[in-house]
């Protein structure tokens, strides 16, 4: 009995200590604070903070994505982004960031900022179906988790609304690039998936998605499905689109598809289709309208 | 000898008439043999079976001859006029030019995107021009060492060209991937209208070429004693070799691998370096290499297609290798 109670006082110790590690381990834990200087080098990470009322304090620079930052971004310090790393990393150091919403496409840069001490999550959803959970996460991420499940919920329901009402389903073809060598767009893509709320039944040769979102698929494959729709998404200037338009038409391919025929060719002249933004129900309503005559 | 000639000859005409029939034959949609010669003989229904060989693969054939052809005999071209076994279009600028033209149409001048050929040939014989201009200028003009070394020079100059556009419009890079990487499209006549009388005038040049660039390969002051005169030669074959490599390059892309390995396989294979022999054995072996990369290209994933230049790598080094080990 004596052997027992010996034993006893030593366990009960141990598991007083245990506790007491427990509790200070787990206390900082639960007192972290949401970081206070964050950077969104993503349009959708920069317009989703905007939407939590966070103010990133630096955003990044993409190719006409500037056109599609919230109002009360306009003011915040811009990052010019460039391959491979992304923002300039002095520049980017010099904004002290505890966290970067970044890209994979910056998957170079992420590893120097890590270096920096700088906390790199990805925000760059690749479709729509992927925006919600982005925009959970990010919230989440800020410290908002409330505020980001409500925006994602949002976003659902705008999303739905813009994709109701759809009577037609025409064949669409959604081309990236510029020449004869065009990638087409599978549904996993940002603009795929755009197109496919719009109500279009992508052209994909029967390719399944890969990670890339886009495939260069045989022009044999494209001519026997005859697209009634081609949404070619160039890059270029704006001047450059009704040139780019023409020079598609003649493709041996296309030239005689129903999309060619009917006038249904078009150029995309915006990064709309492209560059993921939190603007997808405009988006949506703009492709029924503009291209697939779904409105 | 005759024999051996004769045999390596044969198998490449065949290999020549395999590749036709394959890449006629074969695509991303089935398209019964009989349907294709029906096609072809004019006995088809219009459709898209019908427009598919006729719009799709038999341009996409034609090409593959002509470009294969054209970096073949180019590469017999140089290593003959050069005396140099690493002489290749690559050597006078050629690709180095015709990259930087194409990628300055795709990426900073998109709306400009129906002149790529014309581009891409432009540069590649404005790089070819200038090594020449460099080569045949100041002490020992015309010389072996001079041109390859302004041939590097200028190789490298469009090079850094070529990549500080794609530093600089970063987002646009994929629209010249596939042409870096090389690869035929399906683009019909239009390109071929634009490039035939370069590669006319390059084969031309080439066949009266043969016997003189014998007679250079026994060196300079041989040939001289013979009444060759051996910078000329030099410098119509560089011409030749720069029309041929550039029409080549408009075309299909950067594809040099061709013109570096063709001849050397066929003088391995043949044990002959005559040129009246190696250089239509040459244009033959390259257009069989290309048709079959092409071929394998288009269909191996299909109906995704991959860029060409990596399959002729697969097909032609192992040959080339295999070859190489039996000489030695």
């Amino acid at each position: 009995m004596r052997s027992a109670k010996n034993l006893l006082h030593p366990l009960l110790a141990v598991l007083a200590a245990f506790l007491a590690f427990a509790f200070l381990a787990a206390a900082p834990a639960a007192q972290a604070a949401p970081p206070k200087r964050v950077v969104a080098l993503t349009p959708f990470a920069a317009n989703t903070l905007a939407g939590l009322g966070v103010t990133p304090v630096g955003i990044g620079n993409t190719l006409g994505g500037d056109k599609r930052f919230a109002s009360n971004l306009r003011t915040a310090k811009r990052l010019t982004l460039s391959h491979p790393n992304g923002p300039n990393m002095e520049e980017l150091a010099v904004l002290n960031p505890q966290l970067v919403f970044s890209s994979p496409t910056w998957a170079k840069g992420a590893k120097t900022m890590r270096d920096l001490d700088i906390k790199v999550v990805n925000a760059d959803p690749a479709n729509v179906a992927d925006a919600y959970a982005t925009t959970k996460m990010i919230g989440a991420k800020v410290g908002k988790p409330d505020g980001g499940k409500l925006l994602a919920a949002r976003l659902k329901r705008q999303v739905n609304s813009a994709a109701k009402g759809i009577r037609k389903r025409p064949r669409t073809l959604v081309v990236l690039g510029v020449g004869r060598t065009p990638f087409v767009l599978l549904p996993n893509s940002w603009g795929g998936s755009i197109v496919q709320k719009a109500g279009a039944r992508l052209i994909t040769g029967g390719v399944k998605p890969n990670r890339s979102g886009f495939v260069r698929i045989s022009d044999e494959k494209i001519l026997t499905s005859n697209p009634d729709v081609i949404i070619a998404i160039p890059h270029g200037n704006a001047d450059d689109m009704s040139d780019i338009a023409k020079f598609l038409r003649t493709n041996p391919a296309w030239k005689d598809s129903k999309a060619v025929k009917s006038n249904r060719l078009y150029v995309s002249g915006d990064n709309s289709l492209l560059q993921a933004g939190t603007d997808v129900a405009k988006v949506i309503r703009n492709v029924r309208a503009k291209y697939l005559d779904n409105d | 000898m005759i024999v051996r000639r004769t045999a390596v000859l044969f198998v490449v005409v065949v290999a020549v008439v395999a590749g036709i029939v394959a890449s006629l034959a074969l695509g991303a949609v089935d398209i019964p043999l009989s349907t294709v010669i029906d096609a072809l003989t004019g006995k088809a229904d219009p459709g898209p079976l019908r427009q598919i060989v006729l719009d799709l693969r038999l341009p996409r054939t034609v090409e593959a001859i002509a470009v294969g052809a054209g970096l073949g005999v180019a590469g017999a071209l140089l290593q003959g006029a050069l005396a140099n076994p690493l002489a290749s279009p690559d050597v006078i600028g050629v690709t180095g030019g015709a990259g930087f033209g194409a990628v300055l149409i795709l990426i900073v001048f998109p709306g400009s995107v129906a002149l790529l050929p014309v581009g891409a040939l432009f540069f590649g014989l404005l790089a070819a021009g200038l090594v020449f201009a460099i080569a045949w200028a100041g002490p020992n003009a015309g010389g072996t060492g001079r041109l390859i070394l302004a041939g590097i020079a200028i190789a490298a100059l469009f090079g850094a060209g070529m990549t500080s556009i794609m530093v600089a419009y970063p987002d646009r890079v994929q629209s010249a991937l596939f042409f870096i990487a090389g690869g035929l499209t399906s683009d019909g006549w239009a390109d071929l209208k634009v490039v035939w009388p370069y590669f006319a005038v390059g084969f031309v040049l080439a066949i009266g070429l043969t016997r003189p660039l014998d007679r250079l390969a026994l060196g300079d002051d041989v040939a001289a004693s013979l009444g060759a005169r051996p910078r000329l030669i030099r410098l119509i074959a560089g011409v030749a070799a720069a029309l041929l490599a550039a029409a080549a390059a408009s075309l299909a892309g950067l594809l040099g691998f061709l013109g570096l390995v063709v001849p050397h396989a066929v003088r391995l294979a043949s044990g002959t370096s005559s040129h009246t022999y190696v250089m239509p054995v040459s244009a033959l072996g390259g257009s069989a290499l290309l048709l079959a990369g092409d071929t394998l290209a288009r269909t191996v994933r299909a109906p995704i297609e991959l860029p060409v230049g990596p399959f002729m790598v697969v097909i032609g080094v192992p040959l080339f290798l295999f070859l190489l080990r039996r000489a030695v």
